[in-house]
């Protein structure tokens, strides 16, 4: 069993559906809306029958009221496939007075993976670093999710991040519309990552970010000298935390703006979550928010 | 800047503690893994300047406030007077002027200089706590231990006097003083710079000088200069006096201060043997040179008296004092060959109708046997004496006595004391020598108490002689030749005049310069006789011979029997009487300037404090303990508040 799995958080959260907020392209059926017309109880509307189309879809009623020929179509139900983007870059070892960044998105991953593999959704993982760019495909069958676990289990963070090359790969290469989850805690360029998501969009993607912090680095409430050393490329400083706390947060609310407007650009769903956030209210929470409203 | 517990110096090595521990603590820094790096680093970068200004001024409020507080528990002193120092100073040398001009009153106070500079002393004295004062006053130019600063305004060798100062003297004292005494010592200088006290001419200084730099320990001198404004003030000067029969002609000098402008009247009273008249003196302009005859009693052989105008600014400069003895007869010897020039010469020492004055004529060759010491003046015109005869004019002249030597119409075999006669010469036909260029303020020729001249430029001569020597000329002919000399010779004068009263010769008879300049040289001679009557206050003629006791005769101003010895009055020393008078140098308002002090006093690296003798000034010290402690507040205060976080609305 992975420390990374909450069976009672999970068994909680069961009854809460995850709901893509646009329709997806999936290749068997499933709960999710499609843009094809299909065979939902769902009525979608009515359209004129041309020669070729299936007599049995003709509306009867329709043709006695109007003495036209009508065609009933309906919504299209799909699976829906999720990526959940990792971010492995060293910051994400970070764990200051929560746990690690790592760490928390190890759970929040392995729970969404967990409750769509449970509704028959397919859940696929993508790890990135400078270096390295490990992908597991998404499935649906609950075998798999052992394999995801156990990718997410052995994942160490080290280097630079990589997050926006994966992006942009994954943008490339997932054909069809997916629901894309990003962990990282974005320590990255705001404007490449906005391009990195505009591409998502682009390719129609729903994209839901999980900004991760520690406390600490929002806080940064330091008392004595400190030398703060990189946990990507090993740069040191030394400085007085108190003399510069107020810039360090000024940078920070800069960059959170920033980022925010990136995402709310890409129409992606932003999470700022700190490290010490509960992460039972923090999915449900997520999850209510996804539900159509009719289902809230 | 003196500290009076130097000791709590070293704990401005505190001052270094906050720096210190700033620096060790970021030396012990600690070490932290770190994510969001780029906004360290944008912090760090942004906060080079403005924030690490504030953090540096936060140190440096921390090490001065730490500062300031040793500085405070070291007891400072701040003055100009005490200079800076990391140590207390073991001895303090009082130079005090006690001149008679150091009476006067600043223009803003009721007390004299001396009082204030010696009550400021006595205040910096108590500031500095346990250190040893010595008093060296111009009067006695005697070091004295002072016990307590305290006493110092009460102490007999620190009140006022009618005498002059001697600062070459002092200082030389002082140098004295401090061979014999170790330590870390301070000379302090108290004097209102008056030139005349300072003699800044006077060759002494260059030993003075040598004296001071000899010294194994340096000492700091500090000049208390007491110059400034002062209170309106009038001096009345005793100028000579001199009896004349039953009359006393007493020659006096009215000063008024410099700042004085217009016409003013002064009332001078006459105190004479008890009596006291009164008149009223018109004083046009700053100062007023009169002579003033005093009719005495009929059969009076002594008596005294004093004159006084009303008190003003300084107490010390109202009153001139005189005494006079017997009437004594004026004797005059010409020395001449019968003739014109003789009768002429004759005519001038005794004018008829002064029946005080005679005279006696003689030829050269019964010279040595007719000159007496009761002479009061030869008029020697014949050939410069040789031989006895030089010798016993030699004699005369040292005794005071003066003689006037005329041209002899030859020149000189032999000089006499270094001078002779040159050949007579003519000028060109049709011309004179007239007498040009003469001393108006000195000399036979100088111009009346009153001011008018004589009229010496009516002098023509057409042979005349040139006096040739080491002499003084005090009147030249056109050409530039001396015409009139004079030689000093111990307490008499030999003067050379370079014609004869002779119609062959000059004009000199008609008495525009013949009689004036004899009257003044027949003058002069006869002040030795009334010498012994007069003295000046601090000098050794006022001092009492042994066996003698002092007792004061006059009532004028508030006597001080301690210093009976350096006060102007009229006493009785045993059987003399005499009356003692400030020195004449002390009513001349000249002031030392910066420049000769610094020539005076170079190599002493002298620190001057200009106005100390001004009443409203602060005092020479003061103890500034109070004011660190207030730096310490306003540092810790400061800190405290730059340490102060920025307030919500300025974050948002």
């Amino acid at each position: 069993m992975h420390s990374f799995i909450d069976n009672t958080l999970l068994s909680r959260l069961g009854a809460l559906p995850i709901e893509s907020r646009v329709p997806m392209l999936g290749n068997v059926a499933g709960k999710h809306r499609s843009p094809h017309r299909g065979s939902s109880v769902e009525f979608a509307e009515y359209r004129k029958y041309v020669p070729g189309d299936d007599t049995r879809r003709l509306d009867w009623k329709a043709f006695a009221r109007s003495d036209r020929f009508y065609i009933k179509e309906f919504e299209a139900d799909t699976n829906l496939r999720a990526y959940f983007v990792v971010d492995a870059s060293g910051s994400m070892k970070f764990a200051g007075k929560g746990e690690a960044k790592i760490q928390y998105a190890r759970r929040i991953a392995a729970s969404l993976a967990y409750l769509l593999v449970n509704q028959g959704d397919a859940a696929g993982l993508s790890i990135c670093t400078d270096k390295l760019h490990l992908e597991v495909p998404p499935s649906r069958r609950a075998a798999h999710l052992e394999r995801f676990f156990s990718t997410l289990g052995k994942l160490e963070p080290a280097g630079e991040t990589g997050l926006l090359g994966a992006l942009h790969t994954i943008a490339e290469k997932i054909g069809q519309r997916a629901f894309v989850v990003i962990l990282s805690d974005l320590f990255t360029d705001p404007a490449a990552l906005g391009d990195a998501l505009q591409h998502l969009r682009y390719r129609k993607h729903d994209i839901s970010l999980f900004h991760l912090m520690d406390p600490q680095e929002i806080g940064f409430e330091f008392e004595r000298p400190h030398r703060f050393v990189d946990l990507e490329d090993g740069t040191a400083l030394v400085v007085e935390p108190n003399l510069i706390a107020d810039e360090y947060k000024t940078a920070l609310r800069d960059f959170l703006t920033a980022v925010r407007a990136k995402c709310h650009d890409a129409s992606a769903d932003y999470q700022l979550v700190t490290t010490d956030t509960p992460l039972e209210p923090l999915l449900r929470e997520f999850l209510t928010a996804r539900l159509p409203k009719s289902k809230r | 800047m003196l500290f009076l517990s130097p000791l709590f110096l070293w704990f401005l090595a505190a001052a270094a503690v906050p720096i210190a521990i700033h620096l060790i603590n970021r030396r012990r820094h600690k070490t932290i893994q770190w994510a969001a790096m780029q906004f360290l680093l944008k912090a760090a970068r942004q906060s080079r300047g403005k924030k690490k200004l504030r953090h540096i001024l936060i140190l440096t409020c921390r090490a001065l406030g730490v500062a300031a507080l040793a500085l405070a528990a070291a007891r400072p002193i701040v003055s100009g007077l005490i200079g800076w120092g990391g140590g207390s100073i073991d001895t303090v040398v009082l130079l005090l002027d006690r001149s008679a001009s150091m009476e006067i009153k600043p223009g803003d106070g009721l007390e004299s200089r001396r009082q204030i500079v010696i009550k400021k002393v006595r205040d910096a004295m108590a500031d500095l706590g346990a250190t040893r004062l010595v008093l060296i006053d111009s009067a006695s130019n005697k070091p004295q231990e002072v016990p307590s600063p305290e006493i110092l305004p009460d102490l007999a060798a620190a009140a006022g006097t009618d005498t002059a100062a001697d600062f070459p003297a002092l200082l030389t004292r002082a140098a004295e003083f401090l061979t014999e005494t170790s330590g870390r010592s301070e000379v302090w200088l108290a004097s209102d710079l008056q030139a005349s006290n300072w003699h800044p001419d006077d060759e002494r200084w260059a030993a003075t000088r040598a004296g001071l730099a000899s010294l194994p320990q340096k000492p700091a001198f500090r000049v208390l200069s007491l110059t400034g404004a002062t209170a309106p003030d009038s001096s009345v000067r005793l100028l000579a006096t001199r009896r004349s029969g039953d009359e006393l002609l007493i020659d006096l000098e009215v000063l008024r201060s410099g700042e004085a402008r217009g016409t003013t009247s002064i009332p001078l009273t006459t105190h004479l043997n008890g009596t006291r008249t009164t008149e009223t003196l018109t004083v046009p302009g700053q100062s007023l040179r009169f002579q003033k005859r005093v009719a005495l009693p009929s059969a009076s052989d002594t008596g005294h008296g004093w004159l006084t105008i009303p008190a003003d600014g300084n107490a010390r400069n109202n009153a001139a004092f005189f005494a006079y003895g017997p009437a004594h007869p004026v004797k005059t010897l010409v020395v001449s060959a019968p003739g014109e020039s003789a009768d002429y010469l004759a005519l001038a020492a005794a004018p008829p109708g002064f029946g005080n004055l005679s005279t006696q004529r003689v030829e050269a060759g019964q010279a040595a046997t007719a000159i007496t010491a009761d002479l009061a003046a030869i008029l020697w015109a014949a050939p410069l004496p040789t031989g006895a005869t030089a010798e016993t004019v030699q004699r005369f002249l040292t005794s005071g006595g003066q003689v006037l030597f005329l041209a002899p119409g030859s020149a000189s075999d032999t000089p006499f004391i270094d001078l002779k006669w040159s050949d007579p010469t003519e000028p060109p036909a049709g011309k004179f020598f007239i007498l040009k260029d003469w001393n108006h303020s000195d000399g036979p020729l100088r111009d009346g108490i009153e001011g008018t001249p004589v009229a010496a430029n009516r002098l023509k001569a057409i042979r005349r002689q040139i006096p040739l020597g080491d002499a003084s000329p005090l009147g030249r002919w056109e050409d530039g030749e001396p015409a009139i000399t004079r030689r000093i010779i111990d307490h008499g004068t030999a003067w050379f005049l370079g014609s004869i009263p002779d119609y062959t010769w000059s004009n000199l008879g008609d008495a525009d310069v013949l009689l004036p300049a004899v009257q003044r040289i027949i003058a002069a001679g006869t002040e030795r006789f009334d010498a012994s009557y007069l003295a000046i206050a601090g000098s050794a003629a006022a001092g009492i011979l042994p066996g003698e006791t002092r007792s004061r005769l006059d009532d004028q101003g508030t006597p001080d029997p301690a210093n009976a010895e350096y006060e102007a009055g009229v006493f009785r020393l045993g059987e003399r009487l005499l009356a003692v008078n400030r020195p004449p140098q002390e009513d001349t308002p000249e002031i030392l300037s910066r420049e000769a002090l610094d020539t005076v006093l170079d190599g002493t690296n002298y620190t001057l404090l200009d106005q100390a003798g001004q009443a409203n000034d602060p005092a020479l010290s003061r103890d500034v303990w109070r004011a660190f402690l207030v730096a310490v507040l306003f540092f810790f205060i400061s800190e405290g508040l730059l340490c102060l976080p920025k307030s919500p609305s300025s974050k948002s």
